[in-house]
């Protein structure tokens, strides 16, 4: 339920918001309802993750250019131990990292935050 | 404690979200950069159909159709001019913007803002070169003249239009990878495109490589291996053509032609003429053709880059329409045609680059001798932007020739203790003409006189137009701003305390070398010699190699009938003219060696065609060949790295011909031996041959194709977007060849125009794509048809409602009210 939730609010607002706009729908979901820490955590990254990654496959599916492993390309041309590397698997993996982490973290940080504030005595 | 418990999740999402909303040394801002909804991703472009839109923009008077071909080419259909010029910035922008800014940031030495400190010798030598403030002076000049600057503002406000509707999310992708936004056009940066192409074209000297030649060899040596005119050439204006005009007083010789050069600084800067930007044109007349009109044909050689530097577009309102390439960021069409007439252009390339060796009168660099007196310098600070929002501030200097490009004290100076320096006086620097005004008239003119006039406005880089009309002109004439000087002035760098050095005035734009009508039937251009000896005037002592030359008016002599084809095969002749000349002189010192007769290599060569083709191994061993040869003969006395130059390649054949004892072939390095010319040819074969074995492995037909060595490659602007560019192009051609690819340099843009009475039929393509976005598929998509030599039949609408089902979708610019 809240990843279906986290996942229809945050990709609603990420065609009109900024890059992170994701952090502030992971936190509120989180904060609202979730059992555990580790919950939140997860629910979130996995929220995150959907979004981000299957929006990518789909533009990447539909694109008549690989782009994608070009822009890696751009990446690994610094790096040659990276050259083998494909270049979609690259650049999944920096996208799952930034969005996996980052919602990760807000999820975890809205349920840790209401917990403070709603059960000062605790 | 408990406030930490809770709330360490929340720093850590902070921080992770901080870190990946900015960049960090050369990584990207990672969030917003892969970010699916706003970063590159969004770039990729779709195989979904382009729908029909309608665009609302403000500034536009009238509704504007841009209708789309199936290379992704717009043909645009305007009310006014005005609308039209608007229209063609917004369309090009749509396409090329990141490109067309990146190069307005090189002509203004502004790329460090965007690359950082890397960037900043490169870019302090833009600005020692004057490029921006001459570009502000030209725009400035440019205000008071009507037309040209309605021009300049309705394309800068089409530009703007674009800008202001991008979001984020549409940038052009290398925005995104190197964390910039656009800044707001203006006509200013399109005149810095302009300059850019002064610059590419015309700013290259050998002036100072050549007075180290005369310091260290004396005037007979010069007299002798670097002649005024090379011993076998075919000029553009046709040998034994008469002058009519009077020409003006030519200034007489001085007796000082040269001030000898004191630090190799200026040589470190200064890059020599760039032989593999030159470009052929030609036209043959109604009398060589099957259809009894002129058929033009024009290649411009650039180097080749992603993206290209040339956009197709058709430009049409009630008082135009013409068809060609324009250059991203410049109004108007460059090469091209229109109902009537074809025009093309390529580099004249005369001397109009002089360094002036400058005394100071004080270490504040406040005045400089000149003519017997003191005369004050004017100072200008620099400010160069860094990415981290430093700056770094440079003092430029000018004399009344131009910038001192570079200045120093040093103990050597001839004047201990005082500082010496280099002024340039140099065309890209004059600011009168309208180079805008030259194109917005050749796009509308009707006949030869229209041509004539539409010339007049030009200043530089001197290009060599072709033109050719339905009623049956063909004509070109060497046209721009060409300096009026004595004989052999400039050759060497020259004495900034005398007057005589100055630049005496202008060759008369009437009397510019011009052909027109031939009895020949043909007109054509590849950078050489404009004229013969007997021009009144000194442009230059050495112009590009004649060897295109050759070939071109070789072929074009024996043409009859010709179609438009025949001048397509024309532009990829692979024709080697140089082997031709010389290898029946070399050949004959190798087979004396049975075992040199025997191998491999000398058989493939010895069996050679003379032709460049992408298979041919013979051509590999020459090329190799030929530049070891050179090194051979001339690095022992004028080494390069010594900031020397070699003789040319006309003088060298000549020696190797006719004076096989020359001194020049002994090897000055070996003491004890004397080698002989038959020796240099040996050794500079064997050479070549264990070069090739080295990076392409044994002979074969598939290691030693030329093909492969030549190593034809297209890369994207920013040289670390390798992933960008496009390798492993296999085609033939050459340096010297008419086909002039290189493995970097090459045809930008070819185009055949058949002039008709009723409506012309025309073909181009140049090897790249419409589109600037490495996510579309129209970015790089007539590379490979470029490489086999063809062309695409250029669709030359006679109307926006005309029905063509190579016509593909098309955008209403409306005027929003």
């Amino acid at each position: 339920m809240l990843y279906l939730l986290i996942v229809l609010i945050g990709g609603l607002l990420s065609y009109f918001g900024p890059w992170w706009v994701i952090a502030p729908v992971c936190f509120a979901g989180c904060w609202w309802r979730s059992p555990t820490a580790s919950y939140a955590f997860w629910v979130s990254a996995l929220a995150g993750l959907t979004l981000w990654l299957g929006y990518s496959t789909y533009l990447h599916v539909l694109s008549e250019v690989d782009l994608v492993s070009k822009v890696a390309g751009v990446f690994t041309g610094g790096a040659p131990a990276l050259a083998n590397v494909p270049g979609t698997i690259l650049v999944f993996v920096i996208a799952a990292l930034v969005v996996g982490l980052v919602s990760g973290f807000s999820g975890l940080a809205g349920m840790k935050v209401g917990r403070f504030i709603h059960r000062p005595a605790e | 404690m408990r406030f930490i418990a809770h709330f360490w999740p929340l720093f850590i999402a902070v921080a992770l979200i901080y870190l990946f909303h900015h960049s960090w040394g050369v990584v990207p801002p990672l969030g917003k950069v892969f970010n699916p909804f706003q970063g590159f991703l969004q770039n990729e472009g779709t195989n979904l159909i382009k729908e029909n839109e309608a665009i609302f923009i403000e500034g536009l008077m009238d509704e504007v159709v841009v209708r789309y071909d199936d290379n992704a080419v717009p043909h645009i259909f305007a009310n006014s001019d005005d609308d039209l010029y608007f229209a063609q910035g917004y369309v090009v922008a749509r396409d090329r913007l990141w490109q067309m800014e990146f190069y307005t940031l090189v002509a203004a030495g502004r790329l460090t803002e965007v690359v950082g400190e890397g960037a900043l010798e490169y870019d302090r030598f833009n600005r020692r070169l004057g490029m921006a403030r001459s570009a502000i002076a030209i725009t400035k000049n440019l205000e008071a003249d009507t037309l040209a600057n309605r021009i300049l503002q309705a394309y800068a406000a089409g530009v703007n239009a674009y800008i202001d509707q991008l979001a984020y999310k549409d940038l052009p992708v290398e925005y995104k990878l190197l964390n910039y936004k656009p800044e707001h056009w203006s006509p200013y940066k399109s005149i810095l495109m302009l300059m850019n192409m002064r610059n590419t074209l015309n700013g290259g000297s050998n002036d100072y490589r050549l007075s180290n030649v005369l310091a260290q060899y004396g005037p007979d040596v010069v007299a002798d291996l670097f002649p005024d005119y090379p011993a076998v050439e075919s000029p553009i204006v046709p040998e034994g053509t008469d002058w009519t005009f009077s020409p003006l007083a030519i200034p007489a010789v001085p007796d000082t032609v040269s001030a000898l050069p004191d630090s190799n600084l200026l040589a470190l800067n200064v890059p020599a003429p760039r032989p593999e930007v030159g470009s052929n044109n030609w036209a043959v007349a109604g009398s060589k053709s099957a259809t009894g009109l002129p058929i033009l044909a024009n290649d411009p050689h650039l180097q080749l880059t992603l993206p290209s530097i040339w956009y197709q577009i058709q430009l049409s309102s009630p008082h135009v329409n013409a068809y060609g390439v324009a250059l991203p960021g410049t109004p108007a069409i460059i090469v091209g045609f229109n109902k009537d007439v074809a025009w093309g252009v390529t580099n004249v390339g005369s001397d109009v680059m002089d360094f002036y060796h400058i005394r100071f009168r004080d270490t504040t660099f406040e005045a400089y001798w000149h003519d017997g007196q003191w005369k004050p310098t004017t100072m200008h600070m620099e400010t160069f932007k860094l990415k981290n929002g430093k700056e770094i501030q440079d003092t430029l200097y000018y004399t009344h020739h131009g910038p001192i490009v570079y200045h120093e004290a040093k103990p050597t100076n001839y004047a201990k203790g005082l500082p010496v320096g280099y002024s340039m006086r140099w065309v890209t620097n004059e600011t009168d003409g309208a180079d805008v005004l030259t194109f917005h008239y050749l796009n509308r003119a009707k006949n030869y006189g229209e041509y004539r006039r539409a010339l007049s406005y030009f200043t530089a880089p001197a290009q060599n137009f072709i033109f050719s009309s339905n009623a049956g002109d063909i004509v070109i004439t060497s046209n721009g701003k060409l300096p009026l000087k004595w004989k052999g002035q400039g050759k060497y760098l020259l004495d900034g305390t005398l007057a005589a050095h100055d630049w005496q005035g202008w060759i008369p734009n009437d009397q510019n070398p011009e052909v027109r009508n031939p009895s020949r039937g043909y007109v054509s251009s590849a950078n050489q010699f404009p004229t013969d000896t007997t021009y009144p005037y000194y442009l230059d002592w050495k112009f590009a190699h004649s060897s295109r030359a050759i070939r071109i008016n070789e072929r074009l002599e024996a043409m009859v009938g010709a179609t438009t084809d025949s001048l397509r095969a024309l532009q990829n002749d692979v024709y080697n003219v140089d082997a031709r000349r010389i290898l029946p002189h070399l050949l004959p010192v190798l087979s004396s060696n049975e075992s040199t007769r025997k191998s491999e290599a000398f058989q493939a060569i010895e069996q050679w065609d003379y032709l460049n083709a992408a298979d041919a191994v013979g051509a590999s061993i020459f090329e190799n060949w030929l530049d070891e040869l050179l090194a051979g003969i001339w690095d022992d006395e004028f080494p390069k790295d010594k900031r020397l130059v070699y003789p040319s390649l006309d003088r060298t054949f000549e020696l190797i011909k006719n004076e096989p004892d020359a001194k020049w072939f002994d090897n000055v390095n070996t003491m004890d031996t004397v080698e002989t010319m038959d020796d240099i040819v040996r050794e500079s074969f064997k050479s070549a041959l264990m070069m090739l074995r080295d990076r392409y492995g044994n002979i074969s037909e598939g290691n030693w194709a030329w093909g492969t060595v030549k190593r034809t490659r297209i890369m994207h602007l920013v040289p670390n977007f390798t992933s960008f560019g496009r390798t492993g192009i296999i085609n033939g051609g050459g340096g010297g060849i008419v086909n002039a690819t290189t493995g970097t340099h090459g045809p930008s843009w070819r185009m055949v125009v058949q002039l008709d009475t009723e409506w012309p039929v025309a073909y181009g393509l140049y090897p790249g794509g419409q589109s600037g976005n490495p996510g579309s598929k129209y970015y790089d998509n007539m590379i490979d048809r470029w490489a086999n030599g063809e062309l695409d039949t250029l669709l030359f609408m006679k109307h926006d409602d005309e029905e063509s089902e190579r016509l593909q979708h098309h955008v209403s610019l409306k005027p929003k009210k």
